[in-house]
């Protein structure tokens, strides 16, 4: 199990802002979209034979007492222990979520190198990053978050798509509590071609 | 003369040396701001997307500015067979919108991702060396390019690889020479490492076209190589050579420089589909 970091900006968010800007012209006659929130998410990974217990004192104080992850001064922050992270992976109230990872190998071991050369600890596996998007739409249905998606998930065509590009990225939709094994799964998991995928 | 418009979206930064080099090769370049009502672009022979960072590289480098009016406009221009150049932010535009490859219309079928390169992460500014292959887009783009048909240029850019996650997608592009600029080594062989490679593209792709070859989305500037006195004092090669030779003389060192070859092929098609329509 591993623990979990999830960073957003506190002051206003020019970019999640434009991406709601950008949205809502894509978005198809009869949809809105209300609010969105861009997220960073950190996965920390024990390593083979180890527990996530040996690493998250050190952890949580390199989080607190640095800004290597977060700078306080414009981003909050939320460090879940592994034993505290719950089952899953919520939405917002109201909300809907894309998760987007690179396609690539989403362990970043230059990152991982440098916070145990500034932060000693023991244990710590691989540090996992992803970019967690959530979207209030107007229509709630399953259907419009369907039609929403289209319009600003994966892109596909010039006017079709946004907030991923499918052949840099891979996403995964997250409409209800999403199990962190499952979300654990998702950014370990090579990603697929796209014939493949189809 | 032909007319080229450099299209000025919020957070560009190169289209002054863009309009420059359009200029010096005789070609009647404007600066057309983003917002401008989008009819207005039909006027024009030829379009350039020029480098820096639109939108300030928000959600993805080039995503928000594929969406705007003018860019849409380019892509209807394109279809007539209009020549559309996106260097650095400007190819990340085009590949955005899907002008290239365009194999099937309408449809995005590449991303420029982040650099790829052994413990080396986010922005890469260097010299790099490409070689033009033979491509539906050479006649257009490189025919004014001599000898061995390579060039020195400057890169500087963090989501530069070229990748599709279609194999496709990338099957067809090699078979149909849509690469145009490849990443070579000081022999003229394929850069098979860094820095080489600088950035881990997908076969070795510095350029590519669509397949009519009037769309090219090109990574490195030549536009910040058009002037002999750009090239570094250190630079390998017979460019270097000649750069050091002109050490001193001030008319030399006005002399073109290594990338000015793209412009000036530009300005002889154009100049040809002028005579034509004449």
């Amino acid at each position: 199990m591993s623990a979990v970091l999830r960073t957003r900006l506190k002051i206003a968010d020019l970019t999640a802002w434009t991406a709601l800007d950008a949205a809502r012209k894509l978005l198809p006659e009869g949809q809105g979209l209300q609010k969105l929130i861009r997220e960073d998410l950190f996965v920390f990974e024990p390593a083979e034979g180890s527990r996530a217990t040996e690493f998250e004192n050190e952890l949580a104080h390199a989080i607190e007492s640095s800004n290597f992850f977060v700078n306080p001064n414009k981003e909050q922050y939320r460090f879940t222990r592994a034993a505290e992270r719950g089952a899953s992976l919520a939405p917002p109230e109201g909300a809907w979520g894309i998760l987007a990872r690179p396609r690539g190998d989403t362990s970043d071991h230059g990152w991982l190198e440098r916070l145990l050369r500034e932060h000693p600890m023991k244990g710590l596996g691989a540090i996992r990053r992803a970019r967690l998007w959530w979207l209030w739409t107007t229509a709630s249905g399953a259907d419009d978050r369907d039609a929403c998606y289209r319009a600003v998930g994966p892109v596909t065509g010039s006017r079709q798509g946004l907030l991923v590009n499918p052949h840099s990225e891979t996403d995964l939709r997250i409409d209800e509590p999403a199990a962190w094994d499952a979300v654990e799964a998702f950014l370990r998991a090579p990603a697929a071609s796209r014939r493949e995928a189809a | 003369m032909a007319r080229v418009a450099v299209l000025q979206i919020p957070g560009v930064n190169c289209e002054y040396e863009t309009v420059r080099v359009l200029d010096a090769v005789g070609l009647e370049a404007s600066i057309v701001r983003f917002n401008e009502p989008s009819s207005s672009l039909a006027s024009y022979d030829a379009f350039v997307l020029p480098g820096g960072f639109a939108y300030q590289d928000r959600i993805r480098a080039g995503a928000v500015a594929a969406k705007l009016p003018a860019v849409e406009r380019i892509a209807q221009e394109s279809e007539s067979g209009k020549p559309v150049l996106g260097v650095c932010n400007g190819a990340q535009v085009l590949v955005e919108t899907g002008l290239v490859p365009a194999l099937h219309k309408g449809a995005v079928e590449l991303a420029l991702a982040p650099n790829r390169a052994p413990r080396r992460q986010g922005y890469l500014c260097r010299w790099v060396r490409v070689r033009a292959g033979e491509g539906p887009g050479a006649a257009l783009w490189t025919s004014a390019l001599q000898g061995d048909r390579m060039a020195p240029l400057p890169m500087a850019h963090g989501e530069g690889r070229f990748e599709t996650a279609d194999p496709a997608v990338r099957a067809r592009i090699e078979q149909k020479g849509l690469a145009l600029f490849r990443y070579v080594d000081a022999d003229g062989k394929l850069a098979t490492q860094y820095p080489d490679d600088p950035n881990g593209a997908m076969l070795q792709a510095a350029g590519i076209t669509n397949a009519r070859g009037n769309v090219l989305a090109l990574m490195p500037h030549p536009e910040r190589a058009s002037w002999l006195f750009q090239v570094p004092l250190d630079s390998s090669g017979a460019w270097g050579d000649r750069r050091r030779a002109a050490t001193g003389s001030r008319s030399a060192l006005d002399g073109a420089g290594p990338g000015r070859f793209l412009f000036e092929s530009l300005a002889r098609h154009l100049g040809a589909a002028k005579r034509e329509a004449a």
